[in-house]
């Protein structure tokens, strides 16, 4: 009997410190520590866009929110901008590839923390928020109303009207391109404030940066392993790199890029090309920044045939709650996109000589161990509810 | 007549001695430009400063650059990283005024080493000049 206690005592003991082992077996270096502390401080400061005289504005932040909900919007009345961005879905709609009025190529992005993007789209053919959030209401396959449709919507719609008035101080004007942009930039004012909250990696951060180890021994041990692979072998951090974890460039992760049969999608290639062409960017009439100073990239940007297949690197926080993965949706969790780089098939890359995305071949514990660090970059609270508030729909 | 020619030769001589004394005077750092490194290659030297002083990584920056050796027609910027053998994703724009410059709209968009590369051409020939940047 005696022989069993002991038995379960040393059993008890082994298991405890089999459990307590990981912990204190993640001690990060100096170097390791200097990559850990970029990722933050979190939230970033907001400033308004200078681009969008509106931004920041509370009359355009509700109107952009009455705009957002608002089906009319769409050709066929029946597809708002909150049909593929769902505020109860990570502001995306769960699906592979999105489907508006028709089916489209791409997958939802999410709309988190998109003030602080420098492109727009998983192509950045925008450079700015307010450009795009036009690119919807143009194409048919998503809501297609179109610059005259929309304009017209709003002269015709008194409420719409009254909001419009409220916000750009004037009614709506006859010049139809004008008062598209201005819908856009009403929508970007109310989409600026989708910023993701404090999250359970931001503590461990700032714990690691105020020495407070009490803080940093709250942080799960599955967790460090997977950021200490983050920031080192893994090599993610070159392209998620600061507060966001993007570097808000574009990459060619290895993925298909065949949008149909025979039918490839350029990405960043065709991206450049359309902003380009465009009207709505900031190098245009619909700049409100007299400076110009935010339209550096639009001027200086390269286009290069390495671009062919390259997707916009999104940002990480709030990824769990922002599946499927990748510019067409190919994978499905965040344990898939770990797979899918651990596997990875170097021949597929279009890299043209570029030496950063390597096969990791991770076992399977560290797989896990990064999906772990994955879900720490989830807010810890959920923001308010988003919706409509029953006085913004009856402005008069 | 000859030596009328030498004489101009002498003149002309003395007054490139002159001026090639006077640009390595002016070869030192700018007062002004606290901060600025110095790449020294056959042909030409450069000063350059960037701002922000510290090229943060993900965000657009300027380089200001003083230039020392024989007038240039032009000047190109870059940036290379030789460790991922990739470059920048923009195109800055030179704007060059005597020996003094001014690159707008270079991009680091990866922490790690990086190479700034300055082409320099003119009648004395082409120069190519490489500074190191670590990011972090």
């Amino acid at each position: 009997m005696i022989r069993i206690v002991r038995f379960f005592q040393i059993a008890f003991c082994m298991q405890f410190i089999l459990t307590a082992l990981p912990v204190s077996a993640v001690d990060f270096t100096a170097a390791e520590k200097r990559k850990i502390l970029r990722h933050g401080p979190w939230p970033l400061p907001a400033t308004p866009d200078p681009s969008n005289r509106v931004s920041g504005n509370p009359a355009a932040v509700a109107f952009g929110r009455v705009l957002f909900f608002d089906t009319r919007l769409s050709t066929s009345g029946s597809v708002s901008c909150a049909t593929c961005h769902r505020p109860d879905a990570g502001w995306t709609d769960g699906r592979a590839r999105s489907r508006g009025q028709r089916a489209v190529d791409r997958n939802a992005l999410s709309l988190f923390n998109l003030r602080f993007n420098r492109w727009f789209g998983w192509d950045g053919a925008q450079d700015s928020l307010w450009a795009q959030n036009l690119r919807p209401l143009l194409d048919r396959r998503e809501m297609g109303i179109g610059a005259a449709g929309a304009a017209r919507l709003v002269r015709a719609d008194r409420s719409l009207s009254c909001h419009y008035r409220l916000v750009f101080g004037t009614a709506p004007g006859a010049d139809d391109d004008r008062v598209f942009v201005d819908l856009g930039k009403a929508l970007a004012a109310f989409l600026e404030t989708l910023v993701t909250g404090r999250t359970p990696f931001d503590d461990f951060r700032d714990a690691l940066a105020g020495n407070d180890a009490a803080g940093r021994a709250r942080y799960p041990a599955a967790a460090k392993r997977g950021l200490r692979l983050f920031v080192g072998r893994g090599n993610c951090a070159f392209c998620h790199f600061g507060p966001a974890f993007t570097n808000g460039e574009f990459a060619d992760a290895g993925v298909p890029h065949f949008a149909g049969p025979g039918r490839a999608d350029p990405g960043r290639f065709g991206g450049i090309r359309k902003l380009r062409k465009s009207p709505y960017t900031l190098l245009g009439r619909f700049n409100d920044d007299p400076t110009r100073s935010t339209a550096v990239k639009t001027r200086h940007v390269r286009l290069a045939h390495s671009n062919f297949g390259e997707f916009r690197v999104p940002g990480l926080r709030n990824a769990a709650l922002t599946g499927p993965y990748m510019h067409a949706g190919s994978l499905k969790t965040l344990a898939d996109t770990i797979r899918h780089y651990s596997t990875l098939d170097e021949e597929r890359l279009h890299a043209g000589g570029e030496r950063i995305l390597r096969r990791l071949d991770l076992s399977g514990r560290e797989q896990a161990d990064l999906v772990a660090f994955l879900d720490t970059l989830t807010e810890a609270e959920s923001g308010p509810k988003v919706e409509v508030k029953s006085e913004d729909l009856f402005c008069r | 007549m000859i030596r009328r020619r030498l004489r101009g030769s002498a003149v002309a001589a003395a007054f490139a001695l002159v001026l090639s004394a006077g640009s390595a005077t002016a070869c030192e750092r700018l007062q002004d430009w606290a901060g600025a490194r110095k790449i020294a290659g056959k042909t030409w030297t450069v000063w350059w400063l960037s701002e922000p002083a510290a090229i943060p990584v993900g965000a657009h920056f300027s380089v200001r650059f003083r230039l020392c050796g024989p007038p240039a027609r032009q000047v190109r910027l870059g940036g290379w990283m030789p460790d991922h053998r990739h470059g920048m994703n923009y195109r800055p724009g030179v704007a060059l005024a005597g020996r003094r410059g001014v690159a707008e709209g270079l991009l680091f968009h990866m922490p790690g080493r990086w190479q700034l590369i300055l082409e320099i051409a003119g009648a004395a020939g082409r120069e190519k000049l490489t500074a190191e940047a670590v990011l972090e």
